[in-house]
């Protein structure tokens, strides 16, 4: 699903003396079936930015387009499951959001309010729990019972359950080992390669080099740029303005070529990175 | 949501915020006791002519204070029509069934609506001008003395305190759960009492989880800092009496003097 | 050179588990050392911390600080010489204000008034948020919140500062300010650091590293030895660190030296192979 961001503000406690500005004017697209990436300061407004697309929050002023749907200042909060169905979100440590007695029930307490039935509910449960990569004995046991990093497969098995087109991650691998953390990122790419639209809140510069298709750069409310990741890294005007950082490989590169090498664009990944200085090494 | 936050203290400075809040908070629970003296239109008067002047000397917008009744405005209403309409009277101006309209019921009428004014202005200006660690802080200070029957009085001011400088924290939380939820498909405001009911279960347990999860780290953490049993502590913040203070005391007892003049005048 | 912390034969179980979170585990960590301690979530890490500190009670085995085995009887002594900063930064603020949280530990030693004012002053002044004395929690960052953690600490005048997974919450930029932070006092403060951690650059700045699993030390040795172990490293809960994954893309056909290099020395060899091209 294409999700559009039209003239998008929005004002926190407008009309008090403590009103201030979570979105200033946002305007930009976030394509279809991508793996679109957002990066920011702490504060700079990503989290509200997100919450606009499944109706968490709603515009001040502007509209946001998801698919068919518009979302407006003046949007109903009834007969907001279609599209809440539709864009699943998995919150910052969403393993906070757990609460039945067995895993089975939590994952299935999604689809069920989607309208699934109970039948069409467990079936979906087995097949998240392994594609997590937890296997069936997990889904009698109680959440409570399970270790931070498995809470959190869990997490993530309760919002892929009901089967949504477009995927939010709010950075999703907060807190986890560097092998949890790449195992939860090669799933999200795995599921955009079976079709989803995924759209990631982040920190880790690399995970965007890596993993992402497009970028959008938010500082104070305010879409600074957008594009391909290997594009926005390489716009000198950012840099400077201490508005993003590098990932590893870029920023190496950056050294290199203070003496003798040489980048038409600075190189995002590893291999890329490898590949060039390899190139400019023995010219093969 | 922020509606609700304990105390609503508004961050500024001036005369009345400098005050010691012991002074502050025993003061404003004398004053809710002498509303109750005051009996006719001159002794109304002259009390809200005080508590106008301590509005004044606060340097806050009378705005905040006029917000202030809102929560409780409907009981404001419901209280001054009843005294409107039920107080009996042998010369009622309207009289129909059980309801009695007389120029002694819209006195009585208009001295209840002006306590509730007084009572809820003083409160306001009490939470407006002193942050919640104060008032923990002089209850503190206030209770002291019930430590010789072995109260605990420290402990439930450490608690109190604790428990106010986690308010926020716990609010933050509960919004984000129920934003996690709603995104799961949780419709809050739909479908009959039993199923509104219903849909804060998936809000609850998680709350419950965190809030015990945040005790057991705290815990940890002050046990590790040297938290013992709270005996033997010295303690950083103090409150200290001024002459301000002192002249605020002399300042309130003229008030008691004139009152009570005014009472039989 | 002194030990300042010595773990003997340690061994600890949680209430209804299988296996021993700490299985017969021997450490020494020495005076003004930095020692990381890494592992996989759940492998025992965290549990040290608290048997360090006394926190927990250990089955069996002996715990040594600056020369005296804790007990019951002293393991309050012992706390005030031990800091730990935690891992979330919300969970462990405990005063109203700033100044009142970095005043918290004083106050449990029962240090007079006075005195508590100029150590709390002093601390902020170390972490550099003085000008956010006044301030509550609310309004601080994740960073701040744990810097204004470490000023506590450092209010009572520790010998071991323990960083218990307390960057992993932090954006880059409050764990790199954190960072710095706790490399200077080391410096400055003649601190022992134990930081436990998954963060690799973490890591690169401590002078040692064990490695735990299941409950077991199963390697220790200087970071530039860790990192030679390659990819078993991700068994362990770290990551490889960047120039070991660089290096294995380049292949065998560069000729660089044997052995784990770091940022610096890999561009140095990369700069020579490419001058003599």
């Amino acid at each position: 699903m294409e999700i559009t961001f039209d003239h998008v503000t929005h004002s926190y406690n407008p009309n008090s003396p403590t009103a201030n500005l979570g979105l200033d004017d946002v305007s930009f697209t976030i394509k279809d079936k991508l793996f679109t990436a957002i990066v920011g300061q702490t504060g700079s407004g990503k989290s509200t930015l997100v919450r606009h697309i499944n109706a968490l929050l709603k515009p001040t002023s502007g509209n946001i387009k998801v698919g068919e749907r518009v979302i407006t200042s003046e949007t109903n909060n009834k007969n907001l499951k279609p599209l809440r169905k539709q864009v699943g979100m998995v919150f910052q440590f969403p393993e906070n959001q757990l609460f039945e007695d067995t895993v089975e029930k939590d994952i299935m307490f999604g689809p069920m309010n989607f309208g699934a039935s109970e039948e069409e509910a467990r079936e979906s449960a087995h097949k998240m729990i392994k594609m997590v990569g937890l296997d069936e004995t997990y889904l009698t046991q109680s959440p409570f019972d399970l270790s931070g990093g498995q809470m959190r497969r869990v997490a993530i098995a309760g919002v892929l359950a009901s089967d949504p087109e477009t995927i939010i991650l709010d950075e999703p691998t907060a807190g986890l080992d560097p092998v949890g953390r790449k195992e939860i990122m090669e799933l999200f790419k795995g599921l955009q390669e079976e079709g989803k639209t995924i759209i990631l809140i982040t920190h880790n510069m690399d995970d965007v080099a890596d993993y992402a298709d497009e970028m959008a750069v938010i500082h104070r409310g305010k879409l600074i740029t957008e594009g391909l990741p290997k594009e926005v890294f390489n716009n000198q005007d950012l840099l400077k303005e201490d508005l993003l950082t590098l990932p590893k490989s870029a920023a190496f590169a950056k050294e290199l070529s203070k003496k003798g090498f040489q980048f038409d664009k600075l190189p995002i990944t590893i291999d890329e990175l490898g590949i060039e200085i390899k190139q400019q090494l023995n010219g093969d | 949501m922020d509606k609700i936050i304990l105390g609503r203290y508004l961050p500024g400075d001036s005369l009345i915020y400098r005050l010691d809040p012991r002074g502050k908070f025993l003061l404003t629970f004398y004053f809710v006791g002498i509303v109750f003296l005051a009996n006719n239109v001159a002794s109304y008067a002259f009390l809200l002519a005080f508590v106008l002047f301590a509005v004044y000397l606060s340097k806050i917008n009378l705005g905040f204070f006029i917000k202030g009744l809102k929560p409780v405005f409907w009981l404001i209403l419901f209280t001054v029509v009843l005294q409107l309409l039920f107080t009996p009277s042998s010369h009622p101006i309207w009289h129909w069934g059980i309801f009695t309209l007389s120029k002694e019921g819209m006195v009585i009428a208009g001295y209840i609506f002006m306590r509730f004014i007084l009572i809820i202005f003083i409160s306001t200006l009490l939470t407006l001008t002193t942050t919640p660690i104060e008032i923990s802080d002089s209850i503190e200070s206030i209770l002291k003395p019930l430590k010789k029957v072995r109260f605990p009085v420290t402990q439930v001011a450490l608690m109190l305190s604790i428990a106010l400088r986690f308010v926020p924290l716990l609010v933050d939380e509960t919004t984000k759960i129920m934003d996690a939820q709603r995104a799961r498909g949780v419709d809050f405001g739909e479908g009959g009492i039993i199923k509104r009911i219903k849909s804060f279960v998936p809000i609850l347990i998680p709350l419950f989880v965190s809030s015990f999860s945040i005790a057991y780290d705290l815990a940890i953490a002050m046990e590790s800092r040297g938290y013992k049993d709270g005996e033997g502590r010295s303690k950083y913040r103090v409150l200290s009496w001024s002459k301000r203070d002192n002249l605020m005391v002399i300042f309130m007892a003229a008030v008691t003097i004139i009152l009570l003049f005014l009472r039989s005048y | 050179m002194e030990k300042i912390i010595s773990i003997k034969d340690l061994n600890y179980t949680y209430p209804d588990a299988k296996h021993p979170a700490i299985n017969n585990l021997s450490l020494d960590i020495y005076k003004n050392e930095w020692v990381s301690i890494v592992g996989k979530n759940g492998s025992g890490k965290s549990t040290l911390t608290k048997l360090i500190d006394g926190l927990i009670e250990a089955e069996s085995g002996t715990i040594a600080i600056d020369g005296q085995i804790i007990n019951e009887d002293n393991i309050w002594e012992a706390r005030t010489k031990i800091g730990i900063v935690f891992q979330n930064p919300d969970h462990q603020f405990v005063g109203a204000t700033v100044e009142d949280d970095v005043a918290f530990g004083l106050e449990n030693q029962g240090i007079p008034r006075d005195k508590m004012v100029t150590e709390v002053d002093e601390a902020l002044k170390l972490v550099k948020m003085s000008d956010f004395k006044k301030r509550d929690p609310q309004s601080l960052s994740g960073g701040q919140k744990q810097r204004v953690a470490i000023a506590g600490v450092l209010a009572t005048k520790p010998q071991i500062i323990i960083m218990d997974e307390s960057t992993s919450m932090l954006d880059p930029d409050g764990r790199r300010t954190v960072l710095n932070l706790v490399q200077q006092l080391r410096q400055e403060q003649d601190l022992t650091i134990i930081s436990i951690t998954h963060d690799i650059e973490e890591t690169e700045l401590s002078q040692r590293i064990v490695v735990i699993n299941d409950g077991k030390i199963v390697q220790d040795g200087k970071p530039v030895e860790i990192y030679d172990l390659g990819s078993n490293l991700r068994k362990f809960g770290l990551e490889e660190p960047f120039t070991n994954k660089l290096i294995s893309t380049l292949g065998d056909k560069l000729k660089l030296p044997e052995g784990y290099l770091n940022e610096e020395e890999l561009k140095q060899q990369l700069w020579k192979l490419h001058s003599i091209m």
